[in-house]
């Protein structure tokens, strides 16, 4: 997996760029935005990082001249902090994530898997399936090994969510942002409670946890042990 | 309303207590006048009776008795302006010459002074009127006695007309004094009003209003100017030490997160459960610090009022259910009822995001604060001019003394310190967001617990920019 970091900032650029190496990612970086340009459009990458303010061409410019281009390679945008209303414009211009600096690398982490995988898996489903957990989305039923659950609106929601992101890691703010759609910090971890009352639902009584907490991330919905 | 304004203004005070003042020194100073005057006066009697004494005196020792009538005839006459009456006596107040019968019945002053009444001269010819006489005795060498008399109603006359134009003038002073007093008072009264009521816009909120200085001069321009340098000076203190606060969550932000990294890297490292364990509490340390610092910028940012551009057409109805949905598993885990009232509202203009995380954060205290099995009322009503959203519970309330502070940053109620985790920036927040979309917040008693009430314009000028 190749992703071109584009970011002025050279101690956000090292830190970024050793932890997505050291997650199995090939990272080119570049501080320019003139340069990220014209790599993102004659290089083939699978996502880009990319910083709004940057020196010559600034981050939105840099994804709405490559939507224009119909180049539809997933793109993660960066923001100082203090610019939090900025999300909306970022994502119209084409941005498929916006996070705020100064962020924890696995929320960068989480988010940069998220939309490598939301690229791949565009084409619409109507059936997810983690080992013997099963979703039909057009029934709107779930079951697991022949029981059906009963789930009130928001565990459905929540529990797609986790589905069709199986096998990453989903932060607290992620599941905010696209199950709840609001974006905002909680002062207690309301996420939790939600998740165990799922797990209630869905984890009881069988042998094999499906989901699970990673500790100082997020959760993950995951078939394998 | 306005006549016991001015009654209780320090104008009316100050010009009370000029008036008393301007009539004190104007009748010290009159008085003074009048008694050098009337000194003036009797001191000129005086001099005139001895200059006749001296005179009678040396006419009667050159020349005797018969000289004596010559000189009473001439000087002593009714046509005189002033008139003068002469006795010459001998050792026994037997009369030798002059215009008198006998020696009057006199009250004797000091210095061969002597003052009676014209009742006591008999067989006058020619009366003077019903006035007292001024008198001054002399013993010659050879025993006879001298007296020269005069009235002095003439005198006290012209006493009485200098003491009449003074009380009248005295009079004039004080009127004249009080009238420009009043004026120059009520227009002070009407500067001092103008920057009193400029300054009241200013502590209710307003901190970029100014006294206007347009059209004043003199010592209230230099009042005005200072007041606004003054405040000009705060305004800048005041953004400062917000900017101080806010550079150093803002700077301290980065060094967090690389801290908390670079835990996370050694927690993936570790082998040993015992230390992953501690890095784990590391690293919820750290997380609990950085969203300490959001919070703080976020206040920061939201206080600045540029974040209207995230305004749009909301559903408060929605937000807000869409909160307690969000909670409702956090207040079941401790047996917490939600009872709500929830109006379907109009579409309001608002930042959906902040909205949502102050009520959110209302509702997480409510459920922090109250006991369990506790009960947590959400509402949301229109009423003629505003929203209004109230979330009330049932548990410990928040003590008169501490409502307002509350909403500082940072404040926490004494008895909710290291019971309640918190870093006592819920409500500062809160505060932030209402302010933001121009609207109030006010807490009260729920009896028991707490009741904090937030009201957003229906039409506010936002609205109107948006």
């Amino acid at each position: 997996m190749r992703i071109l970091l584009i970011e002025d900032d050279h101690s956000v650029a090292d830190y970024i760029v050793k932890g997505l190496r050291e997650s199995g990612y090939q990272v080119e970086h570049v501080a320019d935005g003139k340069t990220g340009l014209v790599k993102a459009t004659t290089e083939e990458y699978d996502a880009l990082v990319v910083d709004r303010m940057l020196p010559n061409v600034d981050g939105l410019t840099i994804i709405q001249t490559l939507r224009a281009a119909n180049d539809t390679t997933p793109a993660l945008i960066l923001s100082a902090l203090g610019e939090v209303d900025d999300r909306v414009k970022g994502l119209k211009a084409g941005g498929d994530d916006y996070l705020v600096k100064p962020f924890a690398f696995a929320e960068l982490l989480a988010r940069i898997e998220v939309i490598l995988r939301r690229h791949e898996s565009s084409s619409a489903v109507t059936r997810l399936k983690v080992a013997d957990l099963e979703m039909d989305l057009l029934a709107h039923k779930v079951t697991r090994g022949g029981e059906t659950f009963n789930l009130q609106p928001r565990e459905y929601k929540l529990l797609e969510y986790l589905m069709r992101h199986a096998g990453q890691v989903v932060t607290r703010t992620m599941l905010l942002e696209n199950v709840w759609d609001y974006h905002f910090d909680p002062q207690t971890n309301v996420i939790d409670v939600h998740i165990s009352r799922l797990r209630q639902k869905i984890d009881k009584g069988f042998d094999r946890q499906l989901l699970n907490t990673v500790r100082g991330a997020g959760y993950m919905l995951d078939d394998s042990e | 309303m306005i006549l016991s304004k001015i009654f209780t203004s320090f104008t009316f005070r100050f010009l009370v207590s000029y008036v008393a003042w301007l009539s004190v020194s104007v009748f010290m100073v009159l008085g003074l006048i009048y008694a050098v005057i009337a000194y003036d006066f009797f001191s000129d009697v005086h001099r005139s009776i001895e200059l006749e004494l001296e005179a009678l005196s040396e006419v009667y020792e050159r020349d005797g008795r018969e000289a004596v009538d010559d000189f009473v005839e001439v000087r002593g006459g009714p046509e005189r302006l002033i008139r003068f009456f002469y006795f010459v006596a001998d050792s026994d107040h037997n009369k030798i010459a002059g215009n008198l019968t006998q020696w009057p019945d006199a009250r004797e002053y000091r210095n061969g002074w002597i003052g009676f009444d014209f009742e006591s001269l008999t067989n006058i010819a020619d009366p003077v009127g019903n006035n007292e006489f001024l008198a001054r005795s002399k013993v010659l060498p050879s025993g006879e006695k001298l007296l020269v008399a005069r009235h002095y109603a003439d005198v006290l006359g012209s006493t009485k007309l200098v003491a009449g134009a003074l009380t009248r003038s005295m009079v004039a002073t004080i009127i004249l004094g009080t009238i420009g007093g009043a004026i120059t008072a009520g227009l002070s009264l009407r500067r001092i009003e103008h920057i009193n009521t400029t300054l009241h816009r200013i502590m209710s909120g307003d901190f970029s209003e100014r006294i206007d200085i347009s059209g004043s001069s003199g010592d209230f321009r230099r009042l005005s100017e200072n007041v606004n340098q003054m405040l000009d000076r705060i305004e800048v203190l005041m953004t400062g030490v917000r900017q101080v606060s806010d550079n150093i969550a803002h700077d301290l932000r980065t060094p967090l997160t690389r801290l908390r990294n670079n835990l996370s890297e050694l927690h993936d490292d570790c082998r040993d459960p015992a230390n992953r364990e501690q890095v784990e509490a590391l690293i919820e340390e750290a997380d609990g610090l950085l969203g300490t610092f959001s919070a703080l910028l976020r206040i920061a940012q939201v206080e600045s009022g540029n974040r209207r551009s995230g305004f749009a057409d909301i559903e408060l109805c929605t937000l807000v259910s869409d909160v307690i949905e969000l909670y409702e598993p956090l207040a079941a885990e401790k047996q917490q009822q939600f009872s709500t009232a929830l109006a379907r509202v109009g579409k309001f203009t608002g930042d959906r995001n902040l909205l949502f995380q102050a009520v959110a954060n209302l509702v997480d205290n409510a459920i922090k604060y109250t006991p369990d099995g506790g009960e947590i009322q959400v509402g949301l009503s229109v009423e003629p001019d505003c929203y209004r959203i109230y979330v009330a519970d049932t548990g410990i309330g928040i003590p008169d003394d501490d409502r307002e502070k509350v909403f500082q940053r940072f404040f926490r109620v004494e008895s909710s310190r290291g019971c309640h985790p918190g870093n006592g920036l819920g409500l500062s927040l809160v505060q932030a967001v209402v302010k933001l979309h121009e609207g109030a917040i006010s807490l009260e008693d729920n009896k028991p617990g707490l009741r904090v009430v937030i009201r957003l314009p229906r039409h506010s000028k936002a609205q109107q920019r948006a």
